[in-house]
């Protein structure tokens, strides 16, 4: 419970000529936590398997199939092949297909985009009847096209034109957006017209997109619909072929995305290995209560040719941690996978943190009406999102301890009675927050005290007796010092303050000779910590009195009748729910926070590596 | 409303603890939350550890509201 389970490291040696056959044992054992060999002057780290190249292409053909059909991850099943050729052909053949139709598709999206430009120029020139082979460039001939800025324009320019030359033709038409003209003019006379053109405002159009088209504009409009009509036919079409590939082939890719995976991890597990030209050796660890079984299966598999040596973890390895708590506690491990996790030697704090995390938030949050709500809201979430399980467990833990508190401090929703019946209550938060200020430094004083032996056990463990004393014993006599000193002072004992002084002086020598300088600087901190638990009065005692705030405010509303139940009804749903919110989200930070820092910072080292077998899945 | 005077500058005093230690906390707070973010940014797995480190300031606030409290005492 309170350390990791036993570990023992192995060294596997053999010739490479079995080497696929232990990777696959080992992959299928999903015990071994592989130690990655780093390259030295005596063995380089191994290569791939043959097959990883081509595991690798086909997993990146699936992967792009995968996010370009935009599957999502879910629970189906499928029975695939397990076999790397099989499910090759088979993504080749699905990508060939899938590459062919997107590419079709895009050809006819392509298509259509080309012919709305078209078209948006043909909508300008419908009024005008000429035939659009005109728009081609003449030699004898200048064109302009554009909007001219109103009505009488037209008739200005037709006579200024006709001072220059009489070799000219205008056309006009009335558009949306304005008045459109179209100019063919002797192309001497081109640079006279467009001053002319200027001067009396014009603004041109170019047609870029009118090219190789024959009749007038508007019969070439029907043909142009006719075919944005067949398009979109066959774009749904295409997109529909789309849809039932990917529902046909969506189990298949996620399974064969899995497969695969798992395939590259044994073809690139050599990489983690030390290699020679004929031989290959892998260090790692396994728990110590699995390794006869193991070592059997590894030895009847290479049919005893390989060299396997084993023994316990020694002081100084860096051994992979992995967590041992019974499973009423297991989902609090989550808050070392969020921190780090303890060492091999040390103590580990989750069965701790399950006694403590609870109380603490339920202090905080304590009110039977939101722990109620609060567990439901987990409870449904749980549901839904099963991968957040222990989180979860935890909050839903947390929530009926809040019940619990609830009870203790008579409140519900921040009402401590309802209707005419009084709430019993052991403690009123709202009118006695003194007694709950001494009862949360109180908590503070055990909690970090439990810090404090945790981390003399760990010092013992890993240093030895006498430097246990000195640097962890000696914050305790700093605290009895202090609380001489202090009661003293009130004249609550009947002892001379000097005895306390003493103590104090003590503790400081011990702590120098302990932590040198650094523990000296330190010294505050143990009053810091401790005052810190204040927060479990401060964070409740917020949340209290908005919530009677809230409960005020909408009673007052009652009162008036009519419509204003309505909005006082409002005010209690969204209030309830605001203030459940930042109870939930303060009480979790706040309680964490205590364990991290003034629980965690007396005893924790960590940095420790999680174990990971090779072949299990996170 | 006549109020006493005394009671009013009891009252001051303790929304003075309060407030001025919820300013410097906000101040500490900025500068490590900006930090943590950044980290994130880089690496999304300390989410856990800079939220952790973005909340320590916060004693600071509850030392305040305890001298506030203990002030607001001595108007009793």
């Amino acid at each position: 419970m309170l350390s990791p389970h036993d570990m023992s490291s192995v060294i596997i040696a053999g010739p490479n000529n079995i080497l696929e056959g232990i990777i696959k044992e080992l992959h299928n054992l999903k015990i071994l936590h592989i130690v990655d060999h780093s390259k030295n002057d005596l063995a380089d780290i191994g290569t791939p398997l043959e097959s990883a190249s081509r595991i690798s292409e086909i997993l990146v053909k699936v992967r792009s199939m995968i996010s370009s059909l935009n599957i999502k991850k879910n629970d189906s099943s499928f029975e695939l092949k397990r076999d790397i050729l099989d499910v090759g052909l088979a993504v080749k053949k699905l990508g060939d297909e899938l590459v062919m139709r997107t590419d079709e598709l895009k050809k006819i999206e392509e298509h259509l985009s080309r012919n709305e430009a078209v078209k948006q120029e043909l909508e300008i020139l419908k009024g005008i009847d000429i035939p659009l082979e005109l728009f081609f460039p003449f030699k004898s001939l200048a064109r302009f096209t554009g909007y001219l800025k109103s009505k009488n324009n037209h008739k200005e320019l037709k006579t200024e034109l006709e001072k220059i030359t009489a070799k000219f033709m205008l056309l006009e038409s009335l558009t949306s957006k304005g008045n459109l003209v179209v100019l063919y003019i002797d192309a001497s006379k081109k640079e006279n017209a467009n001053s002319i053109l200027q001067k009396i405002g014009f603004t041109p159009v170019n047609f870029v997109n009118l090219t190789n088209l024959k009749g007038n504009a508007s019969s070439n409009m029907d043909i142009i619909e006719e075919e944005k009509a067949n398009l979109q036919k066959k774009e749904e079409e295409v997109k529909k072929r789309i849809e039932s590939l990917r529902k046909e082939h969506k189990s298949f890719l996620l399974a064969a995305e899995e497969f695969l995976n798992e395939q590259l991890e044994k073809a690139e597990a050599p990489l983690k290995f030390a290699s020679t030209k004929s031989s290959f050796l892998i260090k790692g660890w396994i728990p110590s209560d699995e390794l006869n079984k193991s070592i059997d299966r590894i030895n009847k598999v290479s049919k005893n040719k390989v060299f396997i040596q084993f023994e316990p973890a020694k002081k100084n390895d860096k051994v992979p941690v992995k967590l041992k708590n019974p499973k009423y506690a297991k989902s609090f491990e989550f808050f070392l996978d969020l921190y780090s996790m303890p060492t091999y030697m040390e103590i580990d704090p989750t069965f701790f943190i399950f006694l403590t995390f609870p109380i603490l938030f339920g202090m905080m949050l304590g009110d039977i009406g939101y722990g109620i709500v609060s567990f439901l809201i987990f409870w449904l979430i749980k549901k839904k999102l099963p991968k957040s399980r222990s989180l979860l467990n935890i909050l839903m833990l947390a929530s009926l301890v809040s019940i619990l508190f609830g009870v203790l401090f008579g409140e519900f929703f921040g009402l401590e009675k309802i209707g005419e019946m009084e709430l019993w209550h052991l403690l009123s938060r709202e009118h006695d927050m003194f007694s709950l200020l001494y009862i949360a430094i109180g908590i503070g004083i055990v909690h970090v005290n439990i810090g404090l032996i945790i981390g003399f056990i760990n010092e013992m463990k890993s240093h030895g007796f006498m430097m246990a004393i000195f640097e962890k014993g000696s914050w305790i006599v700093l605290e009895i010092g202090i609380a001489m000193v202090a009661l003293s002072y009130f004249q609550i004992i009947a002892v001379s303050a000097r005895i306390g002084y003493s103590f104090l002086a003590f503790s400081v020598l011990m702590l120098l000779k302990g932590e040198g300088i650094k523990g000296i600087i330190e010294l505050p901190s143990i009053l810091t910590n401790i005052l810190s638990y204040a927060r479990l009065m401060a964070i409740g005692l917020s949340s209290v009195i908005l919530a009677v705030i809230i409960n005020d405010e909408s009673t007052q509303f009652f009162h008036k009748g009519g419509l204003f139940i309505l909005a006082g009804v409002m005010i209690l749903i969204i209030g309830h729910t605001i203030n459940i919110m930042l109870g939930l989200l303060g009480s979790f930070l706040h309680s964490l926070r205590l364990h991290y820092v003034e629980f965690f910072s007396k005893f924790f080292h960590g940095g420790a590596k999680k174990y990971q077998a090779f072949g299990a899945k996170e | 409303m006549a109020v006493d005077i005394s009671i009013g500058l009891v009252a001051i005093g303790s929304g003075l603890a309060i407030g001025m230690s919820a300013i410097a906390a906000a101040i500490a707070e900025k500068e490590i939350g900006a930090a943590a973010v950044g980290a994130m940014a880089e690496k999304e797995e300390l989410f856990g550890k800079g939220l952790i480190l973005t909340v320590i300031p916060e004693t600071i606030v509850i030392f305040g509201l305890v001298v506030a409290i203990l002030i607001l005492n001595l108007a009793k």
